[in-house]
Formats: C-alpha cells, structure tokens, sequence
C-alpha cells in the first residue's frame, strides 16, 4: 500500500475542479495546480529511484476484484516528461490564454488532460486504462475545439471519431482477454497470457486502436489538421504527450504483457509502417507551407521511426542489447515530446506577433525575436537527429540494433528520413534568420519564450549528456512479463 | 446436439429484431429516421438484457442508451440546418467493404467468445465479489462493483461525464427553447416531473441492494429537466452561473474527497471503513446523482450557459437566486 501513487492525478483532477469553481481564478489555478502535479511526480520519482516499482491497491482490495496503481521505470520516465512539458506549457499559455474569453474552460480542460494522461501511465488495469483513453481523448478534442475556427471544429470532429474508434476496439479487445484470463490485472495478465486466438485477436484489436490513436501511417491523416489547428499550447501536448500515451500502452502491450504472442511477423509490418511514415511524413513536413503543419507532419515522421524499433526488439534476445534498443526508443520517444513540445511554442509566440505562420514570409523572425529563433533551431537539432541531442543517441542505437538483427532494410529509411527532416528544418531556419519584415518588432516576451527554449534545451542537452539516466530507470519494472 | 426448446424461440426472435434494427438504423439515409430506429434498438435491447437476467443494465440502457441518448441524438438533429439531414454517403465500394470488413471481425470475435466462454470456461471474478460482498456495505454485487471494488473506475467515469459536458459547453451554441406549452401538457408535466423526480430518489435508494444507482437515477432526473424544458421551462430546472458549476462538480468532488479522506484513519485510497462503507456510497451516489442529472440537461439544453462565467464575479448574495 503506498497512498502516494494517488497524488498526480488527485493533484491535477481537484485543481481542475477547483478552476471550474473559481472560473476567474483559472489561471493561477492552473498554473499552480500543474506546478504541484510536477511536484508529486517527483516525490513519486524518489521513491520509486530509491525502492523499486511502487504499488497500490485502489480500495484495499487485491487487485483483480480492485483497480491497481503501478509506477515503475517506464512509466515513470513518461510520467516525467509529461509533467515537465506540461509544466513549461502551461506557464506559456498563462500569457497566450490570458485574454481569451475562454480561458477559464481551457484551464479546466487542461488540468482534466493532465489527470488522464497521470492516471494512464500509472493504470495496472486493463478497463481503467480504457477509461484513461476515453478521458484523454475526450479532453485533448475539446482542447483542440478552442480555435474556435471553422477549421479547427472540422478536424476536432474527425480527431474524436477516429479516437472513440480507437477506443471501441481497444475495449473490444479488453473484453476478450477478461473472457479468456478472468482478470483484467495487468502484472496478473502479465503472467497467464499465452499464445491462441484470443490472444491474437485480442493483441490486434487493441493494437489496432491504439494505432488509430499514436497515428501510425496510414491511420495518421487525422493528426496534421487536428494538429496545426489547435491553439498552440494545445498543440505542443497533443503532439508532444497524447500520441506518446498510445506509444506507452503498445509498449506495455507488446513487451509485457502480449511478450509471448507477438510475431516477428506483426511486427516488421508495424515497421514497415513506421517506415513509410517516416519517408512521407517527412516529405510532406517539407512541402507544407505553415509552419504547425510542417510540425504536424514532422510529428507523423517522428512517430513512425518509435515504431521502426519494434520489428528490432522482437528480434533481438532479451539481454542487454534488447535493454540497450528498448532505452533508445524510449530516449527518441522523451526527446521528441521535448523538442516537438518547444516548437510548437515557437510557432505559437511567432505566430501572435506576425498574425499568420507562412513559412516563406517569416524573414526577420531571428531579429525580432531571437530567443524563438535559437529555440526553434535547438529543437530542429533534436529533430534531425543531430548531436548532442537525445534523439542522436536514440538512432545510433537504432542503426546498432538494425546491424545486430541484420536488418539492414530499416537503414535507408532512417538515412532518408534523417536528410529530410535536416532538409525542412535548415529550410524554416534558412527563412527565419533570412533578413526581412514578416515579423513585426518583439516586445518583452520572458514568459512566452524562456518554457519553450529551456524544454528545446532539455531535449537537446540534458537528455544527450544525461541519457543514461533512461536506461537505468528502465530495468526498474512491474511486470515480470519482459523488459518493459 | 442443440434440444429444441419452445422458451428459447422468442428469445430468437428478440435476438433477430435486434440485429434487423441495428442494421436498419445504421443503413438508414434518413438521420431523423435512423435515430428514431435507435430509440427502439436502445428499448429492445433493455428488454434483452432483462432476458440475460441483468437488470441494473436493462435499466441502465432504458434510461441513458435508448432515453436520453436518443433525446440528445433528436435535441441535435434539430440543430442541423434544413436539408443537411441526409446522412454523409460513402460510395458504394467503400461502403461494401465496411460491411465486409464488420462481418468478419463480428464473426472472429464471435468465434473466439465461443471458444473462451463455452469451450474451456475459466474461473472469473463473479465469485469473488460475490463472497466479498458482506465487507462493501451494500449487498446489490453490481452497486459493490461500481463503488466499491472498482470505485475509481467510476471516479474516472464521472470526470468523463464532466469533460463532456465541458465539451459542450465550449463547442455548441444556446440552443433556442421551446414555446410555452398548452394547459394539456402543462397539466401533464405537473404530474410527471414529481413523479421523475420521486422514481429517481427511489432508484438512488433502492441501488444499495436491488438493480438501481446513480447513473439510472441521474439519467432519471435529467429526463425530468428534459420534460421541462419541452413544456417551455427554458432553464429546465437547473440554477444558473457559480451554483450550476457546483452541482456539476459535486459528484467527482466529493467521491474525490471521500476517497482521499479515508487514508486518514489508515487505509488505502478509497478503502472505506467498513462500518461506514454503506453510508458514504450512499452520500457518493447522491452526489454523483445530482451531477450526472446537471450535466445531462446541461447538454441538452447546448452551449454556454448565460452567467456561465461571469455570475461568480458579481455580488455573490445574488448568484444562489435563481
């Protein structure tokens, strides 16, 4: 029993409510409450570092008949990172929100996005974790709705139909495995699962779902409009943290609970889609003329290389070279929600000074405003690839592992999908620090544009000389079933 | 070799003008046509589930599935603009292969039920909430589940329902109200909406050991807010500005606060004390009654409510008055 594993989503959840309550008060409620998330987190933090994966037993009941809260490495580090985003995010839209006749909603809504994200990565049961995505699907469309614009609306409706898609086979699939196990207990799952046709099915159904949601290609045409669309704080977690959340539970799925029905089979195709996600998305990153389209895209590609990991760590033997692959899809996945996270704040503090986001006419952005400028340069380094960022580290291993298995398909791929994603950041750079007047002259900005460069500098710097910290914390895990 | 029993053919019946229905409400072109068929699809299926001997989901279903999801369903058709209300048509390739795509995983699931349910049974977890069900102070299993065993399932499941309703808020517009009814119908809601309010009381009390709870009573209560807002009661019964926000977040607030507040004496988060267990999902259920009634209204009467956010910025002696 360790009531302590309750507090980031008790945080967050009572702010939320809190902020609906006093709708005037909104901001400073939800700044404080999301700072007080991050607090809990690293409370959480310590004591999993200091003693090994916590549990505990919602109601007192043995989990099973009751619902059990799990922390260990994996979900800790995403527990991290969403706190930490969140956190730099939310202290930017204290400014971007602060004369919005919505503000009070967002501030609600945000806080309720934070409680489902919290409650999923830390969720030991099957149902309550399809809860979690209904809660996190639900909260990121109505976030997205806030645009208000024509546009905006349209692609939020698509964005909640293929979600609640993604749930309802994700259910599906839940209820196979309590008809087949009689437990809906992951460390319990963990444990009896063993390959058949309900196993099968039931993998696909909730992998399938969860595919529809982290938008593997060709399920991903939702995202790029959804996406570019939404307010840019909005933007920064749904790119950064949402589709990170259906990451985490293929995860889970496929390393820990379904470790022994996967096929290598299943999951080269999950690769090859993944492939052609980072070929195209980035080819379409290149095309697009506005600037959070071109994030949205780039988002498409950065996912598909999380998937290129899994026909690798199928393959490889559990041992230290599987745990080795495991942390660099983890360090890509941290990375990404950083760096993805920080410029889509960019592209917001751009965005309300000039009024639009059109690539070709941002020349003098680097004079206006340089802060935004370094950052959205910082966070193309941890885009590209290049070092001394986390996501470098990531695809060394990466192109490690593919020489190990001798896989050598996926090189080309990452080869490819590297030179583009350098091809369209040098070419947003080339424009922005281009000389010209597409930007007008910066005012004081420190609370716009100080989160977005310290969380560019997190994905950059720190998790490149600290990366080791994410193997280490990995090991630490609650299901006995694999490395995860 | 299947013994032909006569009791099992209405059951075949049921079972066939259920699928027939579903069919038709999903081919239907006719939106308003294919929500009335849902309406009756909802209906049968309560009766359905009557048959399974599952009756706190054929109440479940009677009330939220096929009432107030088809009120809400009718509530939003009316919003549509005149002449829109064909529904979206894929081509017909297109839509063959959903179907085929449909028959065969409903085929697969079916297959593989059949081979986990009938062919090798396993142990599940219906014994053990029903042994444990003399320690959850309530002795209907299904409300011990909900607000007990897998309390923070339904904790989350409210928070849901807010967002939603959230959702709506933020997204849709005031929808225009009703005209005032005539002395029939009014005569009508008089009698009614007592008599909603009164079931929905009874369905919240008789939850802790027969087929009822908070969301068949909330869902109860909204229908009576519904009821007057089609006799003309633009508000529906619900206050406006701060105190409507506190009646949306009383529910999750309080199941929240009880939740937490039970470590204090030494358990784990919402480990009720079992002296006191009976009592507290009582006060959790009203809670949760009022605020899931609330937010169904709220949705049904659309958009931003007036005072939304700014009645708690005024006087606050003349936010209560409503």
């Amino acid at each position: 029993m360790n009531n302590l594993l309750i507090w980031p989503i008790a945080v967050p959840l009572f702010s939320a409510l809190l902020a609906l309550l006093w709708i005037r008060r909104s901001t400073w409620i939800g700044v404080f409450g999301t700072a007080l998330s991050l607090l809990v987190v690293l409370l959480v933090g310590r004591q999993v570092v200091e003693s090994g994966p916590i549990e505990l037993a919602l109601g007192g009941w043995t989990p099973g008949l009751g619902i059990a809260l799990r922390a260990d490495g994996l979900s800790l580090l995403m527990l991290l990172m969403s706190s930490l985003v969140s956190m730099a995010v939310a202290v930017y839209a204290s400014v971007y929100f602060s004369k919005a006749e919505r503000r009070g909603e967002f501030w609600v809504l945000w806080l309720l996005l934070i409680t489902a994200l919290h409650a999923l990565f830390l969720s030991g049961d099957l149902f309550n974790l399809y809860v979690t995505l209904e809660l996190l699907g639900l909260s990121a469309v109505v976030l997205a709705c806030l645009g208000g614009s024509r546009e905006s609306l349209q692609a939020a409706l698509r964005y909640l139909v293929m979600g609640l898609l993604g749930s309802m086979a994700f259910l599906i699939g839940v209820a196979l495995i309590y008809a087949g196990y009689g437990t809906l207990d992951m460390a319990a799952l963990a444990d009896a699962i063993e390959a058949g046709p309900a196993a099968w099915l039931a993998l696909s159904l909730m992998t399938g779902g969860l595919l529809i949601k982290s938008a593997l290609f060709p399920l991903h045409f939702w995202l790029p409009p959804a996406h570019a669309n939404a307010p840019a704080p909005v933007s920064a977690v749904l790119s950064a943290l949402v589709v990170k959340a259906a990451l985490y539970l293929i995860l889970r799925l496929w390393l820990s609970l379904f470790d022994g029905v996967v096929t290598q089979a299943a999951a080269v195709i999950l690769g090859l889609l993944g492939a052609v996600a980072v070929v195209w998305g980035s080819w379409a990153a290149l095309q697009a003329e506005r600037l959070k389209l071109m994030a949205a895209y780039s988002t498409v590609a950065q996912l598909g290389y999380l998937f290129l990991f899994l026909p690798l760590l199928t393959a490889l033997p559990e041992g230290a070279a599987r745990d080795v692959a495991l942390g660099a899809l983890v360090l890509l996945a941290l990375t990404h929600g950083f760096a993805k996270s920080a410029f889509f704040l960019a592209a917001g503090v751009i965005m309300q000074r000039a009024g639009h986001d059109r690539i070709a006419e941002l020349g003098g952005t680097a004079r206006a405003l340089p802060v935004t400028a370094f950052t959205l340069a910082l966070a193309g380094v941890a885009l590209i690839g290049l070092p001394p960022s986390g996501s470098f580290l990531a695809k060394w291993h990466l192109l490690s592992s593919a020489f190990i298995t001798g896989q050598y398909v996926w090189l080309p791929v990452i080869a490819v999908g590297t030179l583009l994603a350098g091809a369209y950041i040098f070419r947003l750079l080339g424009y922005a620090f281009a000389p010209g007047e597409g930007v007008g002259p910066s005012l004081s900005a420190g609370r716009e544009e100080i989160p977005a460069v310290l969380l560019a500098l997190i994905a950059t710097l720190l998790l490149g000389f600290w990366a080791s910290a994410v193997w280490e914390l990995l090991p630490i895990s609650a299901y006995v079933g694999g490395g995860a | 070799m299947i013994d032909l029993n006569l009791t099992i053919l209405p059951d075949l019946l049921l079972a066939a003008m259920l699928i027939g229905l579903a069919w038709a409400a999903l081919s239907s072109d006719d939106l308003r046509r294919g929500v009335v068929l849902f309406i009756a699809f909802g209906l049968l299926l309560a009766i359905v589930w009557a048959r399974l001997q599952a009756p706190d989901l054929a109440l479940a279903e009677a009330a939220i599935g096929a009432g107030l999801s088809g009120a809400l369903l009718l509530v939003a058709l009316r919003d549509g603009v005149a002449g829109n209300e064909t529904a979206g048509k894929l081509s017909r390739l297109s839509r063959w292969l959903v179907d085929l795509f449909v028959l065969i995983m409903t085929c697969l699931i079916g297959w593989v039920l059949w081979l986990t349910i009938y062919a090798e049974p396993v142990e599940r977890l219906a014994q053990l909430a029903n042994t444990m069900l003399d320690r959850s102070g309530v002795s209907n299993p299904v409300t011990a589940v909900l607000l007990n065993y897998r309390a923070y399932d339904t904790l989350l499941e409210l928070v849901v329902v807010l967002t939603a309703v959230l959702g709506v808020v933020v997204v849709g517009r005031q929808r225009r109200g009703y005209r005032q009814a005539g002395p029939v119908f009014c005569g009508l809601v008089q009698w009614l909406v007592p008599l909603l309010v009164v079931t929905a009381g009874y369905l919240l009390w008789v939850g802790a050991h027969a087929p009822g709870g908070a969301f068949q009573a909330g869902a109860t209560l909204a229908a009576a807010g519904i009821v007057l807002r089609l006799a003309g009661y633009d508000a529906a019964g619900l206050p406006d500005g701060r105190l409507l926000r506190w009646l949306l977040v009383a529910g999750t607030g309080l199941f929240l606060l009880i939740g937490l507040g039970v470590t204090l004496s030494g358990g784990a988060v919402l480990q009720y004390p079992e002296a006191w267990s009976g009592s507290l999902i009582l006060l959790i259920e009203s809670a949760a009654t009022a605020s899931i009634a609330a937010a169904l209204v709220l949705a049904y009467r659309g958009g931003r409510p007036g005072d939304w956010s700014s009645a708690g910025d005024r006087d606050p002696n003349r936010e209560v008055s409503t």
